[in-house]
C-alpha cells in the first residue's frame, strides 16, 4: 500500500482543574496537536480493533456494532479519545483504546486515517419506511430543520467541527444509539441532547430512517458486500 | 397458618431436586412417617422462610448464577428496565474469572486480575445480591427455593452454567467420580480447581502429566489447547523434564487448529505429545492410568477435564429438554424462555442452543436477553440478533502473545439448525494478541462489575 502523507489537526480538550480556598473551578484548555498519519502503521494497528470491528469496519446490522469505515478522522478521533477518558462511557472498548494498548497519539492518528480510508459497507441496514413513504417525508423535513446545519444535506458531516458522517450509518445502530441518549447513559452534545425534549421517539425514529436512506457516492463504496478487505488476507 | 406451611413443605419438595431434600422425602414415604414430623426437621424449617431482602421495588427478576452470564444479565435487566428488581443468587462468595486464568497459571496475570466482587457490581449496578444456593423453584407459584430462604419471582433468569458429566468417560460410580474430581480436577466450574491446577503445575517436578480435551459441546472449545500452551510454556521456563500428553477425545483439533499445531511443534515440541481420537474409556485413579480405546497411559500427575452437561439444576426441576444430548432446558431458541413458560429464561452455558460456550458469547447474548425480558414485561417484541463468540487463546509468554477468533451465527431456516456465520480469526500469536486478551477481559470485567 502506498504512503499517503496528509496533515490534520486533532483538538483534544483537556481539564484542568483550579483550586483555591473556596471553590473548585473547572477550565476547559484547547489544545491543537498536529500529526501526520502513516497508513501503513495505521492498517498495522488497526489489527487489534478488526478483532472486533472485523477488517472492513462495516459494523452489523443488528445495531451492536457500528459502521465505522469511511468516517471522518476527526468524529473517530474525538470517539477514541472519549471513550479513552471515559467521557463516553464504553466500558468494552475503553481499555482498547488506551495508550498501553493502542498507542498514543501518533498511532491514533494513524489508525483513524486508515479507517477513514477504508470502503464502505452497499448494504447498511436501513429503517423500515421506504422513500416516498409518509413517515420517510416526515423525517425528511424534521431532518432539514434540525440535522442539517450540522449533519449536512446529504448526511455527509463535517470533519473540521466533528460532526459525524451519518450517510450510511446502520439504522438499528443509531436507534441504538438514540435510546441511549434519551435515557442519558450515553452523553452527547448539548445541541443534541436538547433535541430528545424537543423530538419525541416516533419523530426521531422517522429522521433516522431519512438518514439511512440517504445515498452514500458510490465511490465510496465497496464493489459489493462480498467485498473482504485484502490488507487482512 | 401449619396448612400453609405444609402446602409449602410439599411445593418446595416437588420443585426441588435437590439430594438433600429428596432422600429425606423417599426416607418418609417409605416409611410412611407423618408429614408433621418432617415439618419439624430444622433444616428444611428454614428452607420454607422467606428470604430477607429488600422489600421489592417493581416486577422482581431473580437471577441464579453469577457467572459471566448472570451478571450481565443483572446490570442490562436494571438499565433496559430501571423498574425491574434484579436478585442475583450465586452460591460462591466472589468472582474468579476462568478467561485468562491459563494466562495466570503461567504468572502472566495475578490474581487479582481475575478476582472481582459480587458486591462491587451489584452496588454499582443498583441491584441486590444473594449468597446462596438455589436449590429448586416451582414454576406455579413462581417461587425459588434457597438455603436461606425462598424468593418470589416475577421473572426467573437461569444461568448457572454447566457440570461435569463423568459417566461420559466411563467414570460411572459416584464415589469414584468425587475422588477423581478432588484429585485431578478439571479447572472448568469452579475457583478452587484453579488453585489446585496452579499449585500441581508449579510444583511439578518431572515426568509425565496428562491433560485432555474433551468431547461434545464443551465449555470454551480452545482453552484444554491454551493450557497445555501455558502448561508447557512454564514447564519450558523451569527446565522441568516432562512431558505433557495431551489425549484429544476429537478426531482432531477443534479450533484454530494450524495455529495449536504449529505452537505444539514450533515452540513446545520438547514438551507436548498431542494425540487425536484418544477416547478416554477409564481410568484407575489409585494407579494413574488412563485408558482409551486402544491404549492405555501412565501418568504421574493430570488435569482431567470430561464432557459436560447442562447444570443438574435444570434437569432436576423438570425442564431438561428429553432430546438435548447435554440435558438443557426446552427453551425457545430466539427468546430463551421455556417452551411452555415466559416466566423462566435459560442463558449462559447452560442454554440449550449450540453456541459455543464462551464467556463473551454468555456475555452478548445476556444483552439481548436482558432486551427480551424487558420487552416481554412491556408486550413487545425484540428483533433476534446472533451472540458473538470472542476467543483469546494465550500462546506463548513473557511476554505473552496469543491468537484470537471472533464469530457469529446465523440460523439456517432450511435446516432449522444454527451455523456460524462471520468469522475472523487471527492464527499468528503476538503480543499485540496478548495485549488484546488483557484488554479484552479488562473491559468485559468492568462491564460486568464496575461501569
Ligand atoms: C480455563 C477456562 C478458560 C476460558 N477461557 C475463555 C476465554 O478466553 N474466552 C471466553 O469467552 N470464555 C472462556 N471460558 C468460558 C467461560 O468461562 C464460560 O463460558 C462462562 O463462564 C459461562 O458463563 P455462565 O454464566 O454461563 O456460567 P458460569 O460463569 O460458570 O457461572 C455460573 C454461576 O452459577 C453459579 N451457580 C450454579 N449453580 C448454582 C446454584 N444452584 N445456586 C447458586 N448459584 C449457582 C456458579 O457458582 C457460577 O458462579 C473459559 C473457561 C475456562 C474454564
Amino acid at each position: 500500500m502506498n504512503r499517503i502523507h496528509i496533515t490534520l489537526c486533532y483538538s483534544l480538550c483537556i481539564l484542568v482543574l483550579v483550586f483555591s480556598s473556596k471553590l473548585a473551578a473547572v477550565e476547559p484548555i484547547r489544545v491543537v496537536l498536529e500529526f501526520t498519519p502513516d497508513l501503513d502503521n495505521g492498517r498495522r494497528s488497526f489489527e487489534i480493533c478488526a478483532r472486533c470491528h472485523l477488517p472492513e469496519a462495516w459494523g452489523n446490522d443488528d445495531g451492536t456494532y457500528p459502521q465505522i469505515a469511511g468516517q471522518h478522522v476527526n468524529v473517530l478521533m474525538k470517539q477514541l479519545l472519549d471513550i479513552r477518558s471515559g467521557q463516553r462511557a464504553n466500558p468494552t472498548m475503553q481499555p482498547f483504546v488506551q495508550e498501553r494498548t493502542i498507542g498514543g497519539y501518533q498511532n491514533l492518528s494513524d489508525v483513524v486515517a486508515y479507517i477513514s480510508t477504508l470502503p464502505m459497507n452497499p448494504m447498511h441496514n436501513r429503517g423500515p419506511w421506504p422513500v416516498d413513504s409518509e413517515e420517510y417525508e416526515s423525517g425528511k423535513r424534521l431532518y432539514r430543520q434540525y440535522c442539517i446545519s450540522c449533519h449536512g444535506q446529504y448526511g455527509e458531516g463535517k470533519n473540521e467541527l466533528s460532526y459525524p458522517r451519518l450517510q450510511g450509518q446502520h439504522y438499528t445502530y443509531m436507534k441504538r444509539q438514540a435510546r441511549l441518549a434519551r435515557d442519558r447513559l450515553r452523553r452527547v452534545a448539548p445541541v443534541m441532547a436538547n433535541l430528545f425534549t424537543t423530538l419525541s421517539e416516533q419523530d426521531f425514529d422517522q429522521v433516522l430512517n431519512y438518514v439511512s436512506h440517504l445515498p452514500v457516492p458510490a465511490s465510496d463504496l465497496a464493489p459489493d458486500t462480498a467485498w473482504r478487505n485484502p490488507d487482512f488476507k | 397458618m401449619k396448612e400453609n406451611t405444609d402446602l409449602e413443605r410439599r411445593r418446595f419438595l416437588q420443585a426441588s431436586g435437590v439430594a438433600l431434600a429428596a432422600t429425606t422425602v423417599s426416607a418418609n414415604v417409605a416409611t410412611g412417617a407423618d408429614n408433621n414430623e418432617m415439618c419439624q426437621a430444622p433444616a428444611l424449617n428454614s428452607l420454607l422462610r422467606k428470604a430477607t431482602l429488600p422489600r421489592p421495588r417493581g416486577a422482581r427478576v431473580v437471577i441464579v448464577g453469577g457467572g459471566w452470564s448472570g451478571l450481565t444479565m443483572a446490570k442490562y435487566l436494571r438499565l433496559f428496565n430501571p423498574g425491574f428488581d434484579v436478585i442475583l443468587i450465586d452460591r460462591q462468595s466472589a468472582f474468579v474469572s476462568f478467561p485468562i486464568s491459563n494466562s495466570w497459571l503461567a504468572d502472566q496475570v495475578d490474581l487479582d486480575f481475575l478476582s472481582h466482587s459480587f458486591f462491587d457490581a451489584a452496588n454499582n449496578h443498583d441491584y441486590h445480591f444473594m449468597q446462596a444456593t438455589v436449590l429448586g423453584f416451582d414454576r406455579e407459584t413462581r417461587r425459588v427455593y434457597t438455603e436461606k430462604g425462598f424468593v418470589d419471582y416475577d421473572y426467573l433468569v437461569l444461568a448457572p452454567g454447566i457440570e461435569y458429566d463423568y459417566g461420559r468417560i466411563g467414570i460411572e460410580d459416584t464415589e469414584a467420580q468425587n475422588l477423581l474430581f478432588h484429585r485431578y480436577p478439571g479447572g472448568f466450574v469452579s475457583s478452587s480447581e484453579l488453585l489446585t491446577i496452579k499449585r500441581k503445575i508449579h510444583r511439578f517436578s518431572g515426568g509425565t502429566f496428562l491433560l485432555n480435551v474433551p468431547n461434545g459441546d464443551f465449555r470454551c472449545t480452545a482453552a484444554p489447547y491454551e493450557r497445555a500452551c501455558m502448561v508447557a510454556a512454564l514447564f519450558k521456563r523451569q527446565r522441568v523434564r516432562a512431558k505433557i500428553l495431551l489425549l484429544d477425545m476429537n478426531a482432531e483439533i477443534r479450533i484454530k487448529k494450524a495455529g495449536f499445531a504449529r505452537a505444539f511443534a514450533e515452540l513446545y515440541g520438547d514438551y507436548i505429545e498431542y494425540l487425536s481420537s484418544s477416547e478416554i474409556t477409564n481410568i484407575d485413579i489409585e494407579g494413574r492410568r488412563v485408558e482409551t480405546e486402544f491404549d492405555e497411559y501412565d501418568f504421574d500427575d493430570a488435569i482431567i477435564y470430561p464432557p459436560v452437561r447442562a447444570s443438574r439444576l435444570i434437569e432436576d426441576n423438570g425442564i431438561a429438554s428429553p432430546i438435548s444430548p447435554q440435558k438443557a432446558a426446552n427453551t425457545d431458541p430466539f427468546r430463551y424462555h421455556l417452551l411452555d413458560d415466559e416466566r423462566v429464561y435459560v442463558t449462559g452455558d447452560s442454554r440449550s442452543q449450540p453456541f459455543s460456550k464462551g464467556g463473551h458469547t454468555a456475555h452478548s447474548e445476556a444483552q439481548y436477553v436482558a432486551e427480551v425480558v424487558a420487552a416481554h414485561a412491556l408486550d413487545k417484541e425484540v428483533r433476534w440478533r446472533s451472540p458473538q463468540t470472542m476467543c483469546f487463546s494465550a500462546v506463548d509468554i513473557d511476554p505473552l502473545r496469543a491468537m484470537s477468533i471472533i464469530t457469529y451465527y446465523k440460523f439456517s431456516d432450511k435446516t432449522g439448525e444454527f451455523a456460524f456465520d462471520r468469522t475472523h480469526l487471527i492464527e499468528r500469536w503476538d503480543t499485540q494478541g496478548g495485549q488484546a486478551s488483557l484488554a479484552w477481559a479488562e473491559g468485559m470485567y468492568r462491564d460486568m462489575f464496575y461501569s
